[in-house]
């Protein structure tokens, strides 16, 4: 037979593309539920090292187990701030990332309704998710507030493809994560919490340094947290507990501190 | 046969004699563990794509044999990432690793195997072909990682080594050892070693 016909090599060529097709597509379809369970406890852990939690064990099961036991209630949230359900705390549901990135077209677009969970943690913090775009793909991450929904208690970031050393410090760089806590979410600003470049001015309670050599990603890490916050504003305004409520969980908070 | 399996570990190691793939062992060397699986993950594609490219040798057309060499390649290198991305103790190394697992697919060693010997040769050489140049190319990244984990975090698989006393008598971890130069600089002692022990190895 001529391997070198026209006719010969388009066949081969096709036949060759679609049996590779078939075999990941298939290998994926078989490896997708382990993948997503990863995935899952991987959010999950996420979202604790924002609430502040540490030793969270290492295993997915582990992780699931500790969310469990520390997780008081996961509210979702609309554009006007009303809640309009919740999200199975016994059995650990979250929104994924994908979920999240398919809310961020509905934060972005003001004539939609969004639908965005507020994870509510037995130790008064309030986790939020944050979706935009870095410099060459997603980033996302979780702002975690006190109980009084302003004080920032701290924040996790990852990122599908930024430049190692660079844009993806904002996972690995945990000095910069750690710029978060303490800070003030303002709504009274139009950037209610943002990555600033050049240095925070003194006295200004809202805002974090950005990172050298990464202004790209710096920038869509700020318009993400604002967009997002922005949109949760009304969730937050309505969420924002009475004074005595606030008394009570700063008792709880010093309790806490104690018994470490 | 021996022959076979054992001059890609030693004449003909892909990174210390044929200088391939020396981007990615800078970039995954900075602990054992990646280096590990990055090992591992090499040798199995370079195994499994010089066997398939072996057993279909005498069908592809000649004028689209990279691009068919190709496909086959990206077919192993997508299989082993879905694979790691799957078991709970691989899933955060793929993570760490990113996109060098990806990146496999543009290592050197794996295309210039199927074209220096499996296209070649029959499937069970080059399998063994295939594989013994993922180890050539594993022992070097894993010899690598070893001396910039142990120097550069004072730790091996994650697991501290150097004593808590020497850190307090003034021992500091070397931040250079963690940066991609050293990796190059240790490459070249590398080679260098290799070199003065195989003399065939020397130029005239």
């Amino acid at each position: 037979m001529n391997t070198n016909s026209n006719v010969y090599t388009v066949i081969y060529t096709t036949i060759v593309v679609v049996l590779v097709a078939a075999i990941l597509a298939f290998v994926s379809q078989k490896l997708g539920p382990m993948q997503a369970a990863n995935q899952k406890a991987e959010t999950i852990s996420q979202i604790l090292t924002a609430a502040q939690f540490e030793d969270f064990g290492n295993s997915n099961a582990e992780k699931i187990e500790f969310y469990k036991n520390n997780i008081s209630e996961v509210v979702l949230v609309n554009t006007e701030g009303q809640q309009v359900g919740n999200l199975d705390c016994a059995d650990a549901q979250i929104y994924s990332t994908s979920e999240l990135k398919a809310q961020n077209y509905n934060v972005k677009d003001e004539s939609k309704d969004f639908t965005i969970p507020m994870y509510k943690f037995n130790n008064g913090i309030t986790v939020v998710p944050i979706y935009g775009a870095g410099l060459w793909g997603p980033i996302w991450g979780y702002i975690a507030v006190e109980s009084d929904l302003s004080t920032v208690a701290g924040a996790y970031f990852d990122h599908e493809s930024e430049t190692p050393g660079l844009g993806g410090k904002i996972k690995d760089d945990p000095s910069f994560r750690a710029q978060f806590a303490g800070k003030k979410i303002d709504f009274s600003d139009a950037a209610p919490l943002s990555i600033i470049k050049g240095g925070v001015p003194a006295g200004k309670e809202n805002a974090v340094d950005a990172i050298t050599g990464a202004t790209m990603t710096s920038k869509g890490l700020s318009a993400a947290i604002v967009s997002w916050l922005s949109a949760l504003k009304p969730a937050f305004e309505a969420a924002a507990p009475a004074p005595v409520e606030v008394a009570a969980c700063e008792e709880e908070v010093e309790l806490n501190e104690t018994e470490e | 046969m021996k022959e076979t399996f054992l001059t890609p570990l030693m004449k003909g190691n892909p990174i210390t004699v044929l200088i391939l793939g020396i981007c990615s062992s800078l970039a995954v060397t900075v602990e054992l563990k990646g280096a590990l699986v990055m090992a591992l993950s090499v040798t199995i594609v370079t195994g499994l794509s010089s066997l398939v490219c072996s057993l279909i040798r005498n069908t592809i057309p000649n004028r689209v044999r990279i691009i068919i060499q190709l496909v086959v390649v990206s077919l192993m290198v997508i299989l082993v990432d879905q694979f790691l991305k799957a078991f709970e103790a691989t899933y955060p190394i793929d993570k760490a690793l990113s996109v060098y697992i990806g990146l496999i697919i543009t290592n050197c060693i794996v295309m210039g195997r199927i074209e220096a010997y499996a296209l070649g040769n029959k499937p069970i050489p080059s399998l063994i072909d295939g594989l013994a140049s993922g180890m050539g190319y594993g022992a070097i990244l894993i010899i690598v990682a070893f001396v910039r984990e142990l120097l550069g975090s004072g730790t091996l698989f994650g697991l501290r080594v150097i004593p808590e006393a020497f850190y307090n008598a003034g021992y500091v971890n070397n931040g250079l050892v963690i940066l991609p130069p050293f990796a190059l600089i240790l490459l070249g002692c590398i080679i260098w070693v290799h070199r003065s022990i195989d003399k065939d190895l020397q130029e005239k």
